[in-house]
C-alpha cells in the first residue's frame, strides 16, 4: 500500500524517537542492580514538604558530558540560589528552561571571572552563542507535562510550603541536584512513577490529562 | 453465564472504563524503557531572550497567507523559534480570524521535506547543484544577451511590492511579456463585470443579500475568497436567515449548503437565468425597464417551458425561484467556474447580470470595488487565457528567456497544448519554486524559493470586501534552509540590482525595500508615529487599512447572445474538472494533510474518481468502486466511480490536482489530471479556457488498478431509517416551541 508507507514516512522522528528509548532501555536494565547502591550514596535528608507524599523510585543515570562543569552545588547548597532564579520559566510555563547566557553574565562578569569554566562561559558570551547543553531530563512527546502546574500544587498553592525550599519539590523528579555539578538523572520518570504520585497527592488520572 | 465470545464492544468498553485504572497501571513501571536516552539531545538557551519569550509558550505573530489567491491574514504560533500552528488573523477584513485547511496546512509546505534546498542548473540530462551566484550570474548572462519582449516572466497571481518589483524588472529589460495564470479564477466574471459595470472587480456584498441565486459559484468553496465569503455566509444566514439557490452541474460545497440546490444541464446557466427574468417580468410583473429593448427581446423568446426544455429544470423549479426572488429584496445573483468555463461562458455570465440589473440588485448587493490609491500594488489576477497565449508565443519562438515563478503550467495545461514540447522552444528557462515539479523538471535553471512562513512581503488581495487593506507578510521563524533558499523579492532586488545599480543597488536586501516603501508612505497614514513604531504597529497588526474613494457602480448589459443547446451523441456526456478548498488546482497534492481530508462531497481520500448520478450509473450498470475510462477527443483517464445525486444526470465530474507525475513523494503517482483530457474550447469573448467545454463519453472497466481504487471515510449516504440524526419540519417546531 503506497499510501500507508506514505504515512509512516511522515512520522519519521517520532518512530526513531521511540527506538532510542528502547536502546536506552537496555542500558537501564543492565544497572538496575546498583539502584539500592545508588540511593544509598545519595540519600541525605529531605525535609518534609507538607501535604505532600514525594515519589518513588530510583533510576541510576548515566554521566552526560556537558560543555561546561556547571555546579549546581556551588549554586544551591553553597550560595543558596533558588532553582527558580535560574530555571525562571518553571513556574510560568510548562518547561523549566535553561537559563539564558545573559542571565549567566549578570553575576559572572564580576565572580569568579578566573576560573576556566568561567572563562569559557564568557567565551561562548562574547560569540554570541550557546553552550551546547546536553538534555538530561525528558519525558516523550506523547506525555505533556507542565513544570506550572506541578509547582502550583506543590509551591505556591501548597499551604505552609515556603517558596524558599522549592529545591525540595524539585527534588521530587529531580533528585538530590543541590549536591551534584552537572545534572544526572536519577529518577525514573516513567509512566509508573507519574501515576502513583498522582495516586498519592490526588494528581488528575484521566488519560488526556497527560496524553493530549 | 455469558462465555468468553459473547464479549461484544459495548461491554468491552464498560470493562475498560470501570477496570481499566488498575490493570493498566501493573504495565506502567516496565517502562523504565520508555524514558529517553540522556544526553542524546541538545537544549539550547537563549543567549539574550526578548522580554515576553517564554520557553514552551507561544507568541502569536502576524502574517499573510498565500496557499490560494484569497490572502487571509493569518497569525503564526512560534514557540523556541519554530512556528508550530496557523489561524486566522480576527483584525484581518477578508477573513476576519477564519482560516480554512488549505491555510492550516501552510505548516506542511514550509516543513516539507521534499522542499528543494540548494540551486540546481541543468548540465544535459540532469541536474548539478550550484551556488546562488553562480545560478545567478547565469541569469543575467543569459538576459544580457537578449532583450524586450524575449524576457517573459510566467507567474501565479502576484502583488504588493513583489508586484512592483516584477514590474520594475520587466521594465528594466524593456519587456511587457508578463503572463499571470491561475487554473481556478473568476477571469470571465471580471472581464464581463469591466463590461457591464465598469469595474472589474465589485464587491459581492452577500451578507446583505437575502436571496441568493448562485449559477456553480463555489463561494465558500472554490471561489476568489473562500473563508471570506463563508463569513458573509454566516451572516446572511441569520436572522432573517436568507435564502441560497445553487444552480449546477455538480455540488459544490457552496450547493451542499443551498436551501435549493437544482441541476442544470452543463453550460445551460445562461438560458437559466433569461428563463428567470422572463417569469419575473410576465408572471411577476417585475418592470423591465433597466434593460435594453434588444435584451428583452432575447428574454421574450426564452419562456418557462422552452428553458425547462434546455436545461432540464422543472418549470414548477423555474417558477419557485422566480417567486423567491420576487419575494425579497435585495436579492444577489452570483456566477462561478461552473457556468463562465463554456464557449459562451461570458454571455452565461451576462445573462446573470442582466438578472441582478433587473432585480435592482446593482449599487444595493453589487457594490463598486473603489479606486484604490496604490494602483501599483494591486494583484495582478490569474487567468487562463495567459497560459494559452504564453503557448502560442513560445511555439512561435517569441522567448528567449522565460521564467516561472510558483507556477506549475506542464501540469495544469491540457494534453492538446503540448506544452512540454512549446517549453522546448524556449532557449534558457528558469523556474522559482519550493518543490521539484512537472514544469521544473523542463528548465534549465532552478532557483530554491523561501516558504511564505520565512519570507517578507505584501500582498493587496484580488478579491476584497468594501474595506480594503494591504496585508503583511513577515517570516515567522528563521529560514529553514538558512543561505540556500530565498525570498522572491529578494531574487527580484538581485536581479534588479544587475540591471538598475543606481536605482536598487542602496536595498541591501528586499526588506530594506520595504521598509524604504512604508517609510514613503502619505503622513496620515503613519497617525504621527515615526518610521519604526508605524512599521510594528502594521506588523503587530498584519494588516494597513487603506481609504478608497467611493465610486457609484453604473450598469449596463448590451444584449445576451446565447447558442443552441447541442447533443453530442458520440461523446454524450459533459465533463466538470471540479475544484476543491484542499488539493485546489493540484498545488496542494504534495501536503499529506490535504490529501486525507476527505473530499466535502464524495468524502474520498488520495486519489481521484468519478462523480455520477445513480441514474446514469445504472443504465451503464456501474455501482460506487467500479472503474470506468473517461474519454474525450483529446485522450482519457481510468478512475473509479463514486455514484452520488448531487450530480446532473449528463455530467460526469473528476476533481483535479492529482495525476502528478513528479511533484514529491506524496503526491507523485496518484489518481489523474482531468484537466489533461480537455478539448481546445476557450470562451468566444474572452479567451478564456473553457473547463467545462469538454464531452466525454464512459465506457464500463472490467479491472482498474488496484492501487488506484476509491477511498472513501463514511459507508453510507442515508440513515437507512434509524433516524440517527433528528429531524423536525419547521411547522412542527413553531406549532411545539412557539413560532
Amino acid at each position: 500500500m503506497p499510501k500507508s508507507k506514505r504515512m509512516i514516512n511522515m512520522g519519521r522522528f517520532r518512530m526513531s524517537a521511540v527506538s532510542a528509548c528502547w536502546r536506552g532501555a537496555a542500558s537501564v536494565f543492565a544497572t538496575s542492580v546498583m539502584l539500592l547502591v545508588g540511593l544509598g550514596m545519595t540519600g541525605s535528608a529531605v525535609a518534609e514538604v507538607p501535604n505532600a507524599v514525594p515519589p518513588e523510585g530510583t533510576h541510576q543515570g548515566k554521566d552526560v558530558p556537558q560543555p561546561i562543569l556547571f555546579p549546581h552545588n556551588t549554586h544551591v547548597r553553597d550560595n543558596g540560589i533558588n532553582c527558580m532564579y535560574c530555571h525562571t520559566y518553571a513556574r510560568r510555563s510548562k518547561v523549566a528552561g535553561i537559563p539564558p547566557l545573559s542571565k549567566c553574565m549578570g553575576c559572572h562578569t564580576v565572580i569568579a571571572t578566573d576560573k576556566e569554566r568561567i572563562k569559557t562561559l564568557t567565551k561562548y558570551w562574547k560569540e554570541g552563542k550557546p553552550p551546547p547543553w546536553k538534555k538530561v531530563h525528558d519525558v516523550p512527546d506523547y506525555v505533556h507535562f507542565t513544570h506550572e502546574k506541578h509547582l502550583k500544587r506543590f509551591v505556591f498553592d501548597n499551604e505552609g510550603m515556603d517558596v524558599d525550599r522549592v529545591s525540595e519539590v524539585c527534588a521530587f523528579c529531580h533528585g538530590e541536584v543541590r549536591e551534584m555539578t552537572v545534572a544526572i538523572k536519577n529518577k525514573p520518570l516513567n509512566m509508573g512513577f507519574c501515576r502513583r504520585c498522582h495516586e498519592n497527592n490526588g494528581g488528575p488520572s484521566d488519560c488526556w490529562a497527560c496524553h493530549k | 453465564m455469558k462465555s468468553r465470545n459473547d464479549m461484544n464492544r459495548r461491554s468491552f468498553l464498560k470493562m475498560m472504563g470501570w477496570g481499566s485504572a488498575g490493570v493498566a497501571l501493573s504495565g506502567c513501571d516496565m517502562p523504565t524503557t520508555v524514558t529517553l536516552e540522556e544526553g542524546a539531545e541538545k537544549v539550547l538557551p537563549y543567549v539574550t531572550p526578548e522580554e515576553f519569550v517564554i520557553p514552551g509558550i507561544g507568541v502569536w505573530y502576524a502574517s499573510t497567507c498565500l496557499q490560494c489567491p484569497a490572502g487571509c491574514g493569518i497569525h503564526g504560533r512560534v514557540r523556541e523559534g519554530r512556528v508550530l500552528k496557523v489561524e486566522g488573523n480576527p483584525d484581518a477584513v477578508i477573513n476576519a480570524g477564519g482560516l480554512c485547511q488549505m491555510g492550516q496546512a501552510g505548516l506542511q509546505v514550509h516543513y516539507n521535506p521534499d522542499r528543494l534546498r540548494k540551486p540546481k542548473i541543468r548540465k544535459g540530462e540532469r541536474f548539478v547543484d550550484a551556488g546562488w551566484e553562480e545560478a545567478l550570474a547565469l541569469v543575467t548572462e543569459k538576459v544580457a544577451a537578449s532583450g524586450g519582449d524575449k524576457i517573459a516572466w510566467f507567474t501565479n497571481t502576484v502583488s504588493g511590492h513583489q508586484a512592483v518589483l516584477l514590474d520594475a524588472y520587466l521594465k528594466a529589460v524593456g519587456s511587457s511579456s508578463l503572463y499571470v495564470h491561475e487554473t481556478i479564477n473568476n477571469a470571465v466574471a471580471q472581464v464581463a463585470a469591466k463590461n457591464i459595470f465598469d469595474d472589474a472587480t465589485p464587491v459581492y456584498a452577500v451578507a446583505k443579500a437575502k436571496v441568493i441565486l448562485s449559477f456553480g459559484a463555489d463561494l465558500i468553496g472554490a471561489s476568489d475568497s473562500p473563508v471570506g465569503f463563508a463569513k458573509d455566509y454566516a451572516r446572511f444566514r441569520e436572522s432573517p436567515r436568507g435564502m441560497l439557490i445553487q444552480i449546477e452541474p455538480k455540488m459544490t460545497l457552496t450547493g451542499a449548503n443551498a436551501d435549493l440546490w437544482v441541476p442544470a444541464r452543463p453550460g445551460t446557466e445562461g438560458v437559466v437565468a433569461l428563463g428567470l427574468a422572463n417569469l419575473l417580468i410576465e408572471k411577476h410583473q417585475v418592470d423591465p425597464a433597466p434593460l435594453s429593448d434588444g435584451l428583452r427581446r432575447v428574454i421574450k423568446q426564452y419562456p418557462g417551458t422552452k428553458v425547462s426544455e434546455i436545461s432540464g429544470i422543472p418549470v414548477e423549479t423555474l417558477q419557485k425561484i422566480a417567486a423567491a426572488l420576487k419575494a425579497k429584496s435585495p436579492t444577489l445573483v452570483v456566477t462561478g467556474q461552473y457556468a463562465q468555463g463554456h464557449a459562451h461562458g461570458y454571455q452565461n455570465v451576462a445573462a446573470a447580470m442582466a438578472l441582478n440589473v433587473l432585480l435592482g440588485n446593482v449599487g444595493q448587493t453589487l457594490l463598486s470595488g473603489g479606486e484604490f490609491p496604490f494602483p501599483q500594488l494591486l494583484a495582478k489576477r490569474g487567468n487562463s487565457r495567459d497560459l494559452l497565449a504564453f503557448a502560442e508565443a513560445a511555439e512561435s519562438g517569441a522567448f528567449d528567456v522565460a521564467f516561472f515563478v510558483n507556477s506549475n503550467p506542464v501540469y495544469t495545461a491540457p494534453a492538446y497544448l503540448k506544452f512540454k514540447e512549446k517549453l522546448s522552444k524556449i532557449p534558457f528557462k528558469v523556474a522559482l519554486s519550493l518543490f521539484e515539479d512537472e514544469t521544473t523538471a523542463h528548465v534549465d535553471v532552478i532557483l530554491p524559493l523561501a516558504s511564505y512562513l520565512e519570507d517578507w512581503g505584501t500582498h493587496v488581495a484580488p478579491y476584497q470586501p468594501e474595506t480594503k487593506t494591504v496585508s503583511m507578510q513577515q517570516p515567522l521563524m528563521e529560514p529553514l534552509y538558512p543561505g540556500s533558499t530565498r525570498g522572491l523579492g529578494d531574487v527580484l532586488l538581485a536581479l534588479l540590482k544587475d540591471r538598475l545599480p543606481e536605482e536598487y543597488g542602496g536595498f541591501e536586501d528586499y526588506y530594506a525595500f520595504l521598509r524604504g516603501a512604508f517609510d514613503a508612505l502619505p503622513a496620515d497614514y503613519k497617525q504621527g508615529m515615526d518610521s519604526e513604531n508605524f512599521w510594528r504597529s502594521v506588523l503587530t497588526k498584519g494588516v494597513l487599512e487603506v481609504p478608497t474613494g467611493d465610486r457609484p457602480l453604473t450598469a449596463q448589459v448590451e444584449t445576451v447572445a446565447l447558442p443552441e443547446y447541442e447533443k453530442n451523441t458520440e461523446y454524450p456526456f459533459h465533463l466538470v474538472p471540479s475544484a476543491r478548498l484542499g488539493l485546489w488546482d493540484g498545488r496542494h497534492a504534495n501536503l499529506p494533510w490535504l490529501q486525507e481530508a476527505p473530499d466535502q462531497i464524495a468524502k474520498a481520500v488520495w486519489g481521484s474518481w468519478a462523480e455520477m448520478h445513480p441514474a446514469t450509473a445504472s443504465r451503464l450498470g456501474i455501482q460506487t468502486g467500479d472503474f470506468v475510462v473517461i474519454e474525450s477527443k483529446q485522450g482519457k483517464v481510468e478512475v473509479p466511480v463514486y455514484v452520488y445525486r448531487g450530480i446532473h444526470k449528463d455530467a460526469i465530474a473528476v476533481p483535479m490536482g492529482q495525476g502528478h507525475e513528479s511533484y514529491g513523494r506524496y503526491a507523485s503517482g496518484l489518481g489523474v489530471n482531468p484537466l489533461k483530457i480537455l478539448e481546445p474550447v476557450t470562451d468566444q469573448k474572452t479567451g478564456e479556457l473553457a473547463l467545462m467545454g469538454t464531452r466525454v463519453k464512459v465506457t464500463r472497466q472490467v479491472k482498474g488498478q488496484r492501487k488506484n481504487r476509491l477511498v472513501r471515510f463514511g459507508g453510507s449516504e442515508t440513515q437507512v431509517g434509524r433516524k440517527l440524526v433528528a429531524t423536525i419540519t419547521a411547522d412542527q417546531f413553531n406549532r411545539t416551541e412557539g413560532a
